[in-house]
């Protein structure tokens, strides 16, 4: 459970659809380490509680640009296993230019997650590259930063405030990257419900200015987990909003190896 | 032939300097005259007016009765090349011509044929006694010789008016008399009007008629008695 | 400098005219230089650029010549230790379909590939607009296209863009816009890019890539990179720094840089003539100012100080308005030069920036001042060497002494002697070579007086004899003073001689490439993927060998695959052949080897085939065991036949196409050569061609007549840049006549008085002026063309020994030179007008006057 690994290039490496695994469990995963205060404590508790085995639900991804224009895609995401050797697809299934367009993600503990994608319109796969963090995951407001799994230990958190969020009181706390360089934000504040753990908001800055903020909303719990069903990441640089929709989120189902391979997403 | 009234010509420059002025007289045909008058008294400047070669700053020039004054540069060249054969100080034969395409030259240019240009320029050359030398460059002439040659030159047309500008300035005193004694020939053989522009009283007094100019103006204007008699004392 | 002031000032400002005339010859030569180079230099980096672009951070690039390798070859080189990152590429030129577009590069990148290479970032929203990343890769006819392209055909995302591709016309959706800066900004915006395997998929390519980018680890040297990459994947592969295909672009320019180097040395050298020129002139008019210094004292150092000092201040002020007219002319040039290249290279180059560079303006300047001091060193050393009593003499002093005629016979004979042997015995060692044309050009150059002179002389009778007195004044006139006439004849003749040279060059490249198409290019229909046969990236497959040979009235097919690939570092075409069928199609005789024997072990794969430019280039002959590294596997075979050919300016080496299918795993096509029967009409089994192919994949068939014209064509951009020396010529011819009559006239001037006085017309005046113009253009033509059928020869010599290794016939340009015929007489004649006029204004009186 702890021994995933805390190196930077593995932590730089997570990708894309690493991303959207952990997009998916709503809360950042993430080792629980010994608590060293009250706020890095309260950030493994909330990551205790989101574990779990494997995982369906299907998605409906809307995208907000600056001018109004709405986009849409939908999705089914299937993941087995969990921690650091979760392995998982994601099958686009509208609109129609990118159905049956798939990712298979595989996380490895030791190193980077390697991702494939195939595109039927080629009948092609294809390796997916290790990318630039801060750059933006399928046009969409989150940047394959924001989708990382994210190593508690990386950060130093500070308790801010007790604030209350859509009605709910939370824990305000910040969060500052132990190395500078590692992040394209400066550091970030986190509000965790105090009544279940869940994540309420993270704001995210780049020195003094708020440059995106993450809202977790529909908060139900499905298999005991506490699961947001509406995700929207802000850009306030751009003025654009990314909305992910979670529906028949299922936990701990029975999932087959087999349909986590290239040969299975070639389908 | 040669008419002046009331001739005036100055050149400007950052002074000006009056060459001629007022100067009114006639030249009859068949005359033969010597302008004299020390240098700066404006004889070169009558010359070049008389010639068609400069125009008045006032007053009018008239040749065989024609006024110049109105007439363009190619009608006084044409006037030139028809009416005015010169002879000059330095004998200006073109240094790269022999002799006998020097003499041919003004047929040439009015546009004679070949055949009766060289005709014409051969006879010339033997009227002036250069019949053995039509082939030789001026370089290798006497200056007499060369003398002769511009003068077969000026005759080549047959002009009514010859022009003569120190012919024997430039030429020792034999010499000189030789080819003073050729121009009274010719001006008795063919009648030409001939005009001597001198500084040597020998020359002056062996023509019909003086006139001497000073400081632009003519100061005297006489016939001589007799111009054999003239021609011998020289 | 007191003394410039008070001196040469005046003197300046009387002879505005002759001045400004003097410094046009600087500013011509500085001019020529700066803008032949700087355009030379543009295109190069606008290509190096262009390379730099599409490189991105690429520390080295893999290639298999054009042919492209399998996709297993990236996994070899991104497991390779010294590479950090290594991301394939497809570079596929297609048709655009827009009208004046031309031809438009898709670049195939991975675009989910590793980024870091390349700076762009097409989802940042910084430099690029793309509507949907996963739309744009889930749809394979998705397209980036330039900002630039875009905005010019008011192209926005969602148009659909029609491209002629290998497979026929397809229609491709723009979803993305990418900003005119870095890689989009390279081929002037003409550039898409697209996803790897959607190009692939596509444009025909199987699985495939035709490069890949690499950027080392931190730490690594090229060397061992290359090293390590060579031992993974084979030496077949080209592993090369970006800039290396600079390298070879350069390569591919050799023969254009050669013209420019020669046409710019020769520009200069036309300076220092009308210099030189000018100041003989002004050294001979100046004596009486010259013998009055020295009377008051000044000494020899000084005299030559005055016009060493004025050549100076002439040479910096043509040499700076040179500049601006050399960089001016830069620009038309590079636009010329790069659809030259356009046409002949198929790069697409366009120019973008000029390359200015601050080390050449200031190469040029000094140049330019070295060139006027050097002109003018004789001169003024003539002026220094004056004598004070003689200097007040008056007289002209243009003749020619029979003392220097005879030295400059001896010198000449000894140059020319030296120069015959360098050609016959020494013509081994290059630097002889060199040696022996610039003697030879030496001795062109002393005997240019005492040539005037004799042609003035032979010349008299007949100009007499049209004009009597015209003629001959104009005959003795430059009889006279052969110095004055010579310097503008020998400026004539030099800029001539090379505008023949390279006339004839272009000719007898024209003439031998005609031989050699008609011998080789002889089937009846040429069927061909692209518009534009040089587009190598667009292949048929080799089952449409079977499907042409179907079609009614085709007797026979040939397979023709060629790509360009590298022997010992130089580029090299491979042209891949079925030898036993071309044996009986094409009957020609070999350089070196026995045509049966030739084709027979070429055709059993035991031996190759070599144009005989890369055998020269090479130094190859018959026998010798040849080594090309292909993508698997190295050929080794010997030499067995060495054929006249001109596909390539660097060479080509022919094949059996069983070599290339076996080397380069690819069977792929460029070509047909379809022959028709006897009794078929090529028209016809065109149009059954065409029907037969219509709607399933795009095909172009010329005939063998459209062939020639186009390959002809491209050929005749040569010639329309020859036209540039031509028209320095024209103003060389114009400027020396200008020069030399202003002179003239002022020499005789009593001579002009004198023949007014005894009766020339205006007119008459004139004509004989111009009849001097004329003589001095028609000896800096005769001249000219003599030296120019010399010149010619070296710069023939030079194309074989060191530039493209083709033996070109010897054509001298007749043509082009009885075509220089009005060209230079209207010169001679605008140059002429306005000294003419001068003669004949004037005053009479003081045209006879003694000074």
């Amino acid at each position: 459970m702890n021994n995933y690994p805390v190196n930077a290039r593995t932590r730089s490496a997570r990708t894309a659809c690493a991303a959207i695994t952990v997009l998916a469990l709503i809360s950042p995963w993430l080792p629980v380490k010994a608590a060293v205060d009250d706020a890095k404590t309260i950030i493994e508790e909330s990551q205790r509680r989101t574990e779990s085995k494997a995982e369906r639900y299907e998605g409906l991804l809307k995208s907000f640009d600056a001018g109004g224009k709405v986009t849409e895609k939908q999705w089914i995401y299937q993941r087995l296993g969990s921690n650091g050797q979760s392995k998982s697809v994601i099958r686009f299934t509208a609109p129609a230019e990118v159905k049956g367009v798939a990712l298979l993600i595989v996380n490895h503990p030791e190193r980077a997650s390697d991702q494939w994608m195939w595109t039927p319109a080629i009948e092609r796969d294809r390796r997916i590259a290790l990318q630039d963090r801060s750059t933006r995951f399928f046009g969409t407001d989150f940047s394959f930063e924001d989708l990382e799994e994210r190593d508690v230990n990386q950060y130093d958190y500070t308790m801010l405030q007790e604030e209350t969020i859509a009605g709910a009181p939370c824990w305000a706390i910040q969060s500052i990257p132990k190395q500078t360089k590692s992040s394209q934000y400066t550091k970030s504040t986190i509000w965790i419900r105090k009544d279940n753990y869940a994540y309420a908001r993270v704001d995210f800055f780049i020195k003094d200015a708020v440059v995106r903020r993450l809202t977790y909303l529909d908060l139900r719990t499905i298999n005991g987990i506490w699961t947001a069903h509406d995700l929207t990441m802000a850009d306030l640089r751009r003025g654009s909003r990314t909305q992910l929709v979670l529906d028949k989120v299922q936990y701990n189902l029975p999932l087959k190896d087999d349909a986590f391979t290239l040969e299975a997403i070639r389908r | 032939m040669i008419e002046l009234d009331q001739v005036t010509k100055r050149f400007d420059g950052r002074s000006q300097v009056t060459a001629l002025t007022d100067v009114s007289l006639t030249i009859n045909r068949g005359e033969m005259v010597a302008v004299v008058g020390p240098s700066g008294s404006g004889k070169s400047t009558f010359l070049n007016l008389v010639g068609a070669l400069d125009r008045a700053t006032s007053g009018v020039v008239r040749v065989d009765g024609e006024p110049l004054g109105g007439l363009s540069e190619d009608a006084l060249t044409r006037l030139r090349r028809d009416k005015i054969g010169f002879i000059f100080q330095f004998f200006n034969l073109l240094p790269t011509l022999t002799c006998l395409e020097n003499v041919a030259l003004p047929l040439h240019l009015r546009g004679w044929s070949r055949k009766r240009v060289s005709a014409r320029a051969g006879e010339l050359l033997s009227l002036v006694g250069l019949a053995d030398r039509m082939t030789h460059l001026p370089e290798e002439l006497s200056g007499g010789q060369r003398q002769r040659v511009a003068i077969a030159r000026a005759l080549s047309i047959h002009p009514p008016i010859l022009l003569a500008d120190e012919p024997t300035g430039n030429l020792d005193s034999r010499t000189g008399t030789d080819i003073l004694a050729l121009l009274h020939d010719l001006h008795s053989t063919t009648g030409s009007t001939v005009v001597i522009v001198t500084h040597d009283d020998g020359v002056a007094r062996s023509c019909e008629r003086t006139i001497s100019l000073r400081d632009g103006r003519v100061v005297e204007d006489t016939k001589n008695a007799s111009r054999v008699d003239a021609v011998a004392a020289s | 400098m007191i003394l410039l002031r008070l001196i040469s000032w005046p003197y300046f400002r009387k002879h505005l005219l002759r001045t400004a005339l003097t410094t046009a010859g600087i500013v011509l030569g500085v001019a020529v230089f700066v803008g032949m180079h700087t355009a030379n230099q543009t295109v190069l980096l606008s290509f190096s650029q262009t390379v730099d672009r599409i490189a991105g951070k690429t520390q080295l690039q893999v290639s298999a010549g054009e042919a492209g390798f399998g996709e297993e070859v990236l996994d070899l080189v991104q497991s390779a230790s010294t590479v950090r990152v290594g991301v394939p590429i497809i570079e596929v030129v297609v048709d655009s379909n827009i009208p004046g577009e031309g031809n438009l590069l898709v670049l195939g990148v991975d675009m989910t590939g590793d980024r870091s290479l390349r700076d762009y970032d097409l989802e940042g929203g910084g430099d690029a607009e793309i509507d949907d990343p996963l739309i744009f890769l889930a749809q394979p006819d998705s397209l980036i296209l330039s900002k630039e392209l875009a905005d010019r055909h008011h192209i926005a995302v969602g148009s659909r863009l029609p491209l002629g591709t290998s497979g026929g016309q397809r229609t491709f959706t723009v979803r993305g816009i990418i900003k005119s800066t870095g890689l989009a900004s390279a081929f002037g915006g003409n550039i898409a890019i697209m996803d790897i395997y959607a190009a692939q998929h596509m444009f025909g390519r199987g699985r495939t890539f035709d490069r890949i980018d690499i950027a080392m680890k931190p730490g690594v040297t090229l060397t061992d990179c290359q090293r390590e990459l060579h031992a993974l994947i084979g030496s077949g592969f080209d592993v090369q720094p970006p800039s290396g295909r600079g390298q070879q672009f350069e390569s591919m320019l050799a023969s254009y840089s050669l013209m420019v180097s020669i046409s710019s040395a020769f520009a200069l050298f036309i300076g220092m003539f009308i210099i030189y020129n000018s100041f003989s002139i002004a050294v001979t008019e100046r004596r009486a100012e010259i013998g009055i210094l020295r009377a008051i004292g000044a000494t020899r150092g000084q005299i030559r100080w005055i016009f060493l000092g004025e050549s100076a201040a002439i040479g910096l002020i043509g040499s700076v308005a040179g500049l601006a007219f050399g960089v001016l002319m830069a620009r038309g040039i590079a636009f010329g030069i790069g659809a030259l290249i356009s046409d002949v290279y198929r790069v697409g180059q366009t120019v973008d920036a000029m390359a200015i560079s601050p080390g050449l303006l200031a190469l040029s300047l000094a140049i330019g001042v070295a060139t006027s001091v050097v002109a003018a060193a004789i001169p003024a050393q003539n002026a220094a060497r004056l004598d004070p009593i003689q200097a007040l003499q008056k007289g002209r002093y243009h003749v020619l002494s029979a003392g220097e005629s005879r030295v400059r016979i001896a010198a000449a004979a000894v140059l020319a002697l030296f120069s015959a042997i360098t050609l016959t015995v020494a013509s081994t060692s290059r630097p002889l070579f060199y040696a022996g044309y610039l003697s030879a050009m030496l001795a062109a150059l002393l005997l240019v007086p005492l040539l005037t002179l004799g042609l003035a002389k032979t010349f008299r009778p007949l100009l007499q004899w049209l004009r009597p007195v015209e003629g001959a004044l104009a005959a003795d006139s430059l009889i006279q003073a052969p110095r004055r006439t010579s310097a503008s004849v020998a400026a004539l003749m030099f800029s001539l001689a090379l505008a023949v040279a390279f006339e004839g060059m272009g000719l007898s490249n024209y003439s031998s490439m005609v031989d050699w198409m008609d011998s080789v290019l002889n089937p009846d229909l040429f069927v061909l993927p692209s518009q534009s046969f040089d587009i190598r990236a667009a292949r048929f497959p080799a089952t449409m060998a079977s499907e042409i040979a179907a079609v009614p009235g085709v007797d026979r097919v040939q397979m023709l695959r060629n790509g360009r690939t590298t022997f010992r570092g130089a580029p090299v075409m491979v042209i891949a052949l079925e030898m036993s069928s071309i044996a009986q199609t094409i009957h020609r005789r070999p350089v070196a080897g026995e045509a049966g024997d030739m084709y027979r072990r070429a055709a059993a794969g035991e031996g190759l085939v070599l144009s005989d430019n890369f055998a020269e280039l090479q130094h190859l002959r018959l026998g010798d065991q040849v080594e090309i590294a292909a993508p698997y596997g190295v050929i080794r075979l010997p030499v067995v036949g060495i054929l006249v050919d001109y596909s390539d300016q660097q060479g080509a080496i022919m094949i059996d196409r069983t070599l290339f299918i076996k080397y380069w795993h690819d069977d792929s096509v460029n070509m047909f050569r379809v022959y028709t029967r006897p009794d078929a009409d090529a028209l016809a089994v065109r149009t059954h061609l065409l029907e037969r192919f219509a709607g399933q994949r795009q095909v172009f068939v010329l005939t063998n007549a459209e062939l020639k014209t186009y390959i002809l064509g491209v050929l005749g951009q040569w010639f329309r840049l020859t036209s540039i020396q031509i028209g320095v010529a024209v103003l060389v011819a114009i400027l020396g006549i200008i020069n030399t009559l202003t002179v003239s006239i002022k020499d005789r001037r009593r001579e002009l008085g004198v023949l007014r006085v005894v009766g020339a017309l205006h007119w008459q005046v004139r004509r004989t002026i111009w009849i001097e113009a004329l003589s001095v253009g028609a000896f800096g033509l005769i001249l000219g063309s003599a030296l120019g059928a010399l010149n010619l020869y070296y710069v023939l010599q030079i194309v074989h020994r060191d530039v493209t290794g083709m033996r070109l016939a010897y054509q001298f340009p007749l043509m082009t030179v009885v075509a220089l015929v009005p060209t230079i007489i209207v010169a001679a004649l605008v140059a002429a007008l306005w000294p003419a006029e001068s003669a004949v204004r004037g005053s009479l009186v003081e045209a006879l006057a003694y000074e």
